[in-house]
Protein backbone atom coordinates (compact mmCIF):
# COMPACT_ATOMS: atom_id res chain seq x y z
CA UNK A 1 0.00 0.00 0.00
CA UNK A 2 2.90 2.51 0.69
CA UNK A 3 4.70 1.49 -2.27
CA UNK A 4 1.71 2.76 -4.29
CA UNK A 5 1.67 5.80 -2.68
CA UNK A 6 5.42 6.43 -3.18
CA UNK A 7 4.80 6.07 -6.74
CA UNK A 8 2.54 9.14 -6.99
CA UNK A 9 5.83 11.03 -5.73
CA UNK A 10 6.20 12.49 -9.07
CA UNK A 11 3.05 14.42 -8.96
CA UNK A 12 4.01 16.22 -5.70
CA UNK A 13 4.41 19.40 -7.80
CA UNK A 14 1.21 19.70 -9.53
CA UNK A 15 -0.48 18.91 -6.05
CA UNK A 16 1.48 21.31 -4.75
CA UNK A 17 0.54 24.03 -7.08
CA UNK A 18 -3.38 23.07 -6.30
CA UNK A 19 -2.82 23.61 -2.63
CA UNK A 20 -1.00 26.49 -3.27
CA UNK A 21 -4.45 28.24 -5.07
CA UNK A 22 -6.84 27.05 -2.97
CA UNK A 23 -5.05 28.45 0.06
CA UNK A 24 -4.58 31.84 -1.71
CA UNK A 25 -8.00 31.87 -2.66
CA UNK A 26 -9.34 31.39 0.75
CA UNK A 27 -7.25 33.79 2.01
CA UNK A 28 -8.06 36.49 -0.48
CA UNK A 29 -11.26 35.54 0.30
CA UNK A 30 -11.11 37.20 3.28
CA UNK A 31 -9.30 40.79 2.05
CA UNK A 32 -12.62 40.59 -0.52
CA UNK A 33 -15.13 41.06 2.56
CA UNK A 34 -13.01 43.82 3.98
CA UNK A 35 -13.20 45.62 1.44
CA UNK A 36 -16.23 44.65 -0.85
CA UNK A 37 -18.49 43.10 0.98
CA UNK A 38 -18.19 40.43 -1.09
CA UNK A 39 -19.18 37.25 -0.40
CA UNK A 40 -20.20 38.60 2.73
CA UNK A 41 -18.98 42.29 4.47
CA UNK A 42 -17.47 41.95 7.71
CA UNK A 43 -17.76 44.12 10.29
CA UNK A 44 -16.00 47.92 10.19
CA UNK A 45 -12.83 47.55 12.09
CA UNK A 46 -10.01 49.78 12.52
CA UNK A 47 -7.03 51.08 9.97
CA UNK A 48 -4.75 47.79 11.17
CA UNK A 49 -8.30 46.01 9.40
CA UNK A 50 -7.79 47.49 6.14
CA UNK A 51 -3.70 47.13 5.80
CA UNK A 52 -4.95 43.76 6.30
CA UNK A 53 -7.24 43.38 3.58
CA UNK A 54 -4.75 44.55 1.06
CA UNK A 55 -2.06 42.28 2.12
CA UNK A 56 -5.04 39.61 1.71
CA UNK A 57 -5.97 40.90 -1.79
CA UNK A 58 -2.58 41.54 -3.14
CA UNK A 59 -0.97 38.63 -1.44
CA UNK A 60 -3.69 36.53 -2.64
CA UNK A 61 -3.78 37.62 -6.01
CA UNK A 62 -0.57 37.05 -6.97
CA UNK A 63 0.27 33.28 -4.85
CA UNK A 64 -2.79 32.53 -6.62
CA UNK A 65 -1.41 33.37 -10.06
CA UNK A 66 2.49 31.72 -8.83
CA UNK A 67 4.19 35.25 -9.19
CA UNK A 68 7.03 35.75 -6.93
CA UNK A 69 5.90 33.03 -5.36
CA UNK A 70 8.49 32.66 -2.42
CA UNK A 71 8.89 36.44 -1.52
CA UNK A 72 4.92 37.14 -1.49
CA UNK A 73 4.65 33.35 0.90
CA UNK A 74 7.30 34.88 2.98
CA UNK A 75 5.77 37.70 4.06
CA UNK A 76 2.33 36.18 4.11
CA UNK A 77 3.63 33.83 6.60
CA UNK A 78 5.08 36.40 8.70
CA UNK A 79 1.56 38.16 7.96
CA UNK A 80 0.03 35.09 9.83
CA UNK A 81 2.17 34.58 12.63
CA UNK A 82 1.33 38.48 13.44
CA UNK A 83 -1.87 37.96 13.49
CA UNK A 84 -1.63 34.44 15.47
CA UNK A 85 0.40 36.39 17.82
CA UNK A 86 -1.98 39.26 18.31
CA UNK A 87 -5.40 38.19 17.79
CA UNK A 88 -5.72 34.48 18.67
CA UNK A 89 -2.65 33.45 21.38
CA UNK A 90 -3.98 35.77 24.13
CA UNK A 91 -7.39 34.44 24.21
CA UNK A 92 -6.06 31.08 24.64
CA UNK A 93 -2.75 28.58 24.18
CA UNK A 94 -5.13 26.08 21.97
CA UNK A 95 -5.79 26.68 18.44
CA UNK A 96 -9.06 24.98 19.20
CA UNK A 97 -10.12 27.79 21.83
CA UNK A 98 -8.57 30.72 20.62
CA UNK A 99 -9.93 30.28 17.22
CA UNK A 100 -6.73 30.93 14.87
CA UNK A 101 -6.61 26.87 13.56
CA UNK A 102 -6.92 28.72 9.80
CA UNK A 103 -4.40 30.84 10.60
CA UNK A 104 -2.10 28.30 11.81
CA UNK A 105 -2.51 26.77 8.54
CA UNK A 106 -2.37 29.23 6.92
CA UNK A 107 1.16 30.44 8.47
CA UNK A 108 2.70 26.86 8.21
CA UNK A 109 1.46 26.29 4.65
CA UNK A 110 2.93 29.36 3.30
CA UNK A 111 6.33 29.21 5.40
CA UNK A 112 6.54 26.16 3.35
CA UNK A 113 5.74 27.31 0.00
CA UNK A 114 8.47 30.29 0.91
CA UNK A 115 10.90 26.75 0.93
CA UNK A 116 9.42 24.43 -1.88
CA UNK A 117 8.18 27.44 -4.34
CA UNK A 118 5.31 27.45 -6.34
CA UNK A 119 5.07 24.19 -7.57
CA UNK A 120 4.80 23.01 -11.31
CA UNK A 121 2.09 25.52 -12.66
CA UNK A 122 2.66 29.04 -11.74
CA UNK A 123 3.66 32.16 -13.48
CA UNK A 124 7.31 32.10 -11.76
CA UNK A 125 7.93 28.40 -14.12
CA UNK A 126 5.81 29.27 -16.91
CA UNK A 127 6.86 32.99 -17.61
CA UNK A 128 9.35 34.15 -15.52
CA UNK A 129 11.05 30.61 -16.00
CA UNK A 130 12.44 31.08 -12.12
CA UNK A 131 11.48 28.34 -9.74
CA UNK B 1 14.52 38.70 -5.00
CA UNK B 2 13.80 35.45 -5.66
CA UNK B 3 17.24 33.99 -5.68
CA UNK B 4 18.37 34.18 -1.80
CA UNK B 5 14.75 32.16 -1.41
CA UNK B 6 15.69 29.59 -3.94
CA UNK B 7 18.96 28.24 -1.85
CA UNK B 8 16.26 27.56 0.66
CA UNK B 9 14.82 24.81 -1.42
CA UNK B 10 17.24 22.28 0.29
CA UNK B 11 15.89 22.77 3.45
CA UNK B 12 12.11 22.09 2.08
CA UNK B 13 12.45 18.12 3.41
CA UNK B 14 12.71 19.62 7.02
CA UNK B 15 9.98 22.39 6.77
CA UNK B 16 7.63 19.82 5.52
CA UNK B 17 8.12 18.02 8.47
CA UNK B 18 7.33 21.09 10.67
CA UNK B 19 4.19 21.75 8.40
CA UNK B 20 2.87 18.24 8.72
CA UNK B 21 3.63 17.92 12.92
CA UNK B 22 2.19 21.43 13.47
CA UNK B 23 -1.02 20.32 11.30
CA UNK B 24 -1.02 17.03 12.71
CA UNK B 25 -1.06 18.36 16.39
CA UNK B 26 -3.71 20.64 15.38
CA UNK B 27 -5.88 17.84 14.06
CA UNK B 28 -5.30 15.53 17.04
CA UNK B 29 -6.30 17.93 19.42
CA UNK B 30 -10.05 18.59 17.96
CA UNK B 31 -9.85 14.40 18.73
CA UNK B 32 -8.80 15.14 22.12
CA UNK B 33 -11.82 17.71 22.94
CA UNK B 34 -14.69 14.99 21.74
CA UNK B 35 -13.57 12.11 23.97
CA UNK B 36 -11.61 14.09 26.76
CA UNK B 37 -13.23 17.51 27.05
CA UNK B 38 -9.19 18.92 26.62
CA UNK B 39 -8.60 21.58 25.77
CA UNK B 40 -11.80 22.07 25.94
CA UNK B 41 -15.28 20.85 25.44
CA UNK B 42 -15.93 19.37 22.08
CA UNK B 43 -17.77 22.15 19.54
CA UNK B 44 -20.18 19.60 18.38
CA UNK B 45 -23.30 17.78 19.83
CA UNK B 46 -21.92 14.13 20.46
CA UNK B 47 -24.09 11.98 17.96
CA UNK B 48 -22.53 8.73 17.33
CA UNK B 49 -20.70 10.00 14.19
CA UNK B 50 -18.93 12.94 16.08
CA UNK B 51 -17.39 9.70 18.58
CA UNK B 52 -16.25 7.97 15.02
CA UNK B 53 -14.61 11.25 14.03
CA UNK B 54 -13.04 11.57 17.20
CA UNK B 55 -11.21 8.21 16.52
CA UNK B 56 -10.12 9.24 13.61
CA UNK B 57 -8.91 12.54 14.55
CA UNK B 58 -6.86 10.97 17.75
CA UNK B 59 -5.51 7.71 15.99
CA UNK B 60 -4.79 9.26 12.61
CA UNK B 61 -3.60 12.71 14.29
CA UNK B 62 -1.22 10.81 16.29
CA UNK B 63 0.13 8.60 13.70
CA UNK B 64 0.39 11.77 11.20
CA UNK B 65 2.06 13.17 14.36
CA UNK B 66 5.06 10.64 14.59
CA UNK B 67 5.20 10.47 11.04
CA UNK B 68 4.37 6.59 10.78
CA UNK B 69 2.96 5.29 7.42
CA UNK B 70 2.50 9.13 6.84
CA UNK B 71 1.10 8.81 2.97
CA UNK B 72 -1.95 6.05 3.91
CA UNK B 73 -2.76 8.17 6.89
CA UNK B 74 -2.89 11.10 5.12
CA UNK B 75 -4.98 9.89 2.22
CA UNK B 76 -7.69 8.75 4.88
CA UNK B 77 -7.45 12.08 6.55
CA UNK B 78 -7.90 13.59 3.47
CA UNK B 79 -10.55 11.79 2.07
CA UNK B 80 -12.18 12.52 6.07
CA UNK B 81 -12.03 15.86 5.87
CA UNK B 82 -13.53 16.52 1.97
CA UNK B 83 -16.33 14.38 3.41
CA UNK B 84 -16.69 17.11 6.72
CA UNK B 85 -16.22 19.65 4.02
CA UNK B 86 -19.34 18.74 1.95
CA UNK B 87 -21.75 17.08 4.70
CA UNK B 88 -21.11 19.89 7.45
CA UNK B 89 -19.71 22.85 6.04
CA UNK B 90 -20.86 23.15 1.89
CA UNK B 91 -24.74 23.17 2.75
CA UNK B 92 -23.95 26.20 4.49
CA UNK B 93 -22.68 27.84 2.04
CA UNK B 94 -20.26 27.64 -1.20
CA UNK B 95 -17.62 30.02 0.22
CA UNK B 96 -15.36 28.94 2.84
CA UNK B 97 -15.04 32.37 4.52
CA UNK B 98 -18.70 32.37 5.40
CA UNK B 99 -19.57 28.52 6.18
CA UNK B 100 -17.20 28.07 9.05
CA UNK B 101 -15.18 25.20 7.01
CA UNK B 102 -12.08 26.83 5.65
CA UNK B 103 -9.99 24.89 8.44
CA UNK B 104 -11.37 21.69 7.13
CA UNK B 105 -10.55 22.95 3.65
CA UNK B 106 -7.14 23.52 4.78
CA UNK B 107 -6.72 20.10 6.50
CA UNK B 108 -7.71 18.60 3.50
CA UNK B 109 -5.45 20.11 0.80
CA UNK B 110 -2.94 19.41 3.22
CA UNK B 111 -3.36 15.93 3.97
CA UNK B 112 -3.81 15.27 0.52
CA UNK B 113 -0.01 17.03 -0.60
CA UNK B 114 1.12 14.65 1.99
CA UNK B 115 -0.14 11.63 0.89
CA UNK B 116 1.93 12.93 -2.43
CA UNK B 117 4.97 14.21 -0.71
CA UNK B 118 5.66 11.95 2.44
CA UNK B 119 6.49 12.75 5.89
CA UNK B 120 9.30 14.58 4.98
CA UNK B 121 12.90 14.39 6.68
CA UNK B 122 11.92 13.77 10.72
CA UNK B 123 9.61 10.73 10.65
CA UNK B 124 8.90 7.66 12.06
CA UNK B 125 8.57 6.42 8.48
CA UNK B 126 12.44 7.44 7.54
CA UNK B 127 13.92 7.20 11.16
CA UNK B 128 12.27 3.77 12.27
CA UNK B 129 10.51 2.27 9.54
CA UNK B 130 12.83 2.60 6.70
CA UNK B 131 10.41 3.67 4.15
CA UNK B 132 9.07 6.34 2.31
Amino acid sequence: MTSLFESWEKWSPQILSVVRIIAALCFLEHGLQKYFGFPSATPPGDALHYVQGVIEIAGGILLALGLFTRPVAFILAGDMAVAYFTQHLPKSFFPALNGGDAAILYCFVFFYIVFVGGGSWSVDRKIMHQG
Amino acid sequence: MTSPFASLQKYAPYVLSIVRIVVAASFFEFGLEKYFDFPGPAHVDMTPIYYVQGVIEIVGGFLLLIGAFTRVVAFILSGDMAVAYFMVYFPRSFFPGQNGGLSALLYCFLFFYLVFAGGGAWSADRAILKQE
